[in-house]
């Protein structure tokens, strides 16, 4: 719903509107020569995400950026989680080939962007980890980016198992593989400040995503 | 440094690194390799399977699992203190938080130093699995995966299934039944498995890799909608054995921690793969 109004938008305001709706362009995923993978096109106003560009502070000790596992985006280029530094973000753990709860685990992720206030939800990071690091390749989740019509300031990531471990750890998501391929998991939706502190966690699937707006609203800068 | 802390060894254990020793010249060509790192004396654990306690109804009831190595008993005081000597980042006053809650090492007198109250050659206890697993990786090693750890905790006394081993179940069961002793007793000191392996049970819980894959909720018998909001996947779970109380007890802890807990019983030991057989070592 709200991404068929933006892609209207869009289309009638044209690229300038980025400053305040969901960019619909195309993803800096496919623009791999332009800028790193992590840029979502923000407007010129803001700071670039870009790694080059960070704040060299050190991290907080609560910081989820101190992992320093290599990760790789969608669109096959190396990633790292410090890269999101500066800037609220979103998270989840997921499997592209999941038949029920990521997809609405993704629709909840919108629901709860749909609820920032416009001046919040430009600044912030959607990011989805996968834990099927076998199967999600850079291409399969380039594939779930344009099944769930995920633009560009979605950063899809895949790593070693075991990076993807410690973060799952980090953040308190469960997950096993049967025997089937599947992955059993736990629906959690995780809110990280600029440095990258967990400031909030959304549990469980289409509950009420009031209280994690307002956490984003009060604290995204 | 590995021969002060071989030293402190109890007897069984010294005579089970002799047995292990002589019995497997692969076991040797590892043990040279890894006693570097200060820590020693591995079990070698055969293939076989592993029988879930709580499984999925689509879940098959056996798991195989492959030969590895198992510390023949949980990791020392001692040899924790040896860690954070070389890796400051692990010692009690610099961990980030994140990495370790403030039980961490708690009962230790101060960073570098176990105080009175702390054996050495007890178990290490109120470590994370972050901290356990970064002892592992600095050996060389890895934490045992759950399907691992309960592979070779089934097997008795003397006999590969330990639960129709006459006494068996029984020691398990009066080992749970006694509040955790203040300080814990020293590793090796109790009967080692049919593997060789010490202390699996009756002295602490161990820290396995994937503890994160038991999930269950507080309340079992919760709304199975709620669950599936919460878990995707893990709707049903059924019980392998309903008297296997302390499997119960094991699946029931993996399942309340997080990955930062430092808790006062829960320790850990260290796994190995087998060496690659292409070793020219060998």
């Amino acid at each position: 719903m709200n991404t068929s109004f933006n892609l209207i938008l869009a289309s009638v305001l044209g690229a300038l509107t980025a400053t305040a709706a969901e960019t619909p362009a195309a993803c800096c995923a496919v623009l791999p020569t332009e800028k790193p993978a992590c840029c979502a096109p923000v407007p010129a106003a803001k700071p670039a995400c870009c790694a080059e560009e960070k704040p060299s502070a050190p991290l907080s000790d609560k910081s989820l950026y101190q992992l320093e596992g290599k990760w790789i985006n969608d669109a096959g280029q190396p990633a790292t989680l410090n890269s999101l530094r500066g800037r609220p973000v979103i998270l989840a753990l997921f499997f592209a080939s999941c038949e029920y709860a990521c997809p609405v685990l993704v629709h909840d992720m919108k629901r709860l962007l749909a609820a920032l206030s416009d001046d919040v939800r430009p600044d912030v990071q959607r990011v989805l980890v996968t834990f099927d690091t076998t199967r999600d390749t850079p291409p399969a989740l380039r594939a779930f980016r344009e099944r769930m019509e995920l633009d560009s300031k979605w950063t899809l990531l895949t790593g070693t198992p075991s990076d993807v471990q410690e973060l799952a750890m980090l953040v308190g998501v469960k997950y096993k593989q049967d025997a089937r391929g599947q992955f059993a998991h736990s629906n959690l939706i995780t809110l990280l400040n600029g440095e990258g502190e967990v400031i909030h966690q959304q549990v469980g699937l289409l509950g009420d995503v009031s209280a994690a707006a307002t956490v984003l609203n009060t604290s995204g800068k | 440094m590995n021969a002060l802390i071989i030293t402190r060894v109890p007897n069984p254990l010294r005579h089970l690194f002799g047995v292990v020793l002589l019995g497997s010249g692969i076991m040797g060509a590892t043990l040279a390799r890894g006693e570097d790192a200060g820590h020693v004396g591995m079990a070698l654990i055969p293939a076989g399977t592993y029988e879930p306690q709580l499984r999925n109804k689509d879940e098959p009831e056996q798991v195989a699992v492959g030969a590895f190595w198992l510390d023949a008993r949980p990791v020392t005081n001692a040899e924790f203190l040896d860690f954070v000597r070389k890796h400051p980042q692990w010692r009690r006053s610099r961990v980030s938080p994140l990495f370790a809650d403030r039980a961490y090492l708690v009962d230790w007198a101060a960073d570098l130093e176990l105080g009175d109250r702390i054996p050495p050659d007890a178990p290490v206890v109120r470590v994370s699995w972050f901290a356990a697993r970064a002892f592992a990786k600095a050996h060389g090693k890895r934490l045992p995966t759950t399907a691992e750890w309960e592979r070779a905790a089934a097997a008795g006394f003397s006999q590969a299934i330990g639960a129709t081993e006459p006494g068996f179940s029984s020691a398990i069961l009066n080992w749970l039944a006694r509040p955790t002793p203040a300080p814990l007793p020293n590793v090796g000191q109790g009967r080692p498995n049919l593997f060789g392996a010490y202390d699996l049970h009756g002295l602490v819980w161990e820290w396995v890799d994937d503890f994160n894959t038991a999930m269950t909720t507080g309340e079992s018998r919760a709304d199975t909608g709620l669950e599936r909001n919460l878990f995707c996947g893990a709707g049903a779970v059924g019980a392998r054995n309903l008297n296997d109380f302390p499997a119960f007890m094991r699946a029931g802890l993996r399942s309340s921690i997080r990955a930062n807990y430092a808790v006062p019983n829960l320790g850990f030991r260290c796994a190995r793969d087998l060496p690659v057989t292409t070793d020219s070592s060998l």
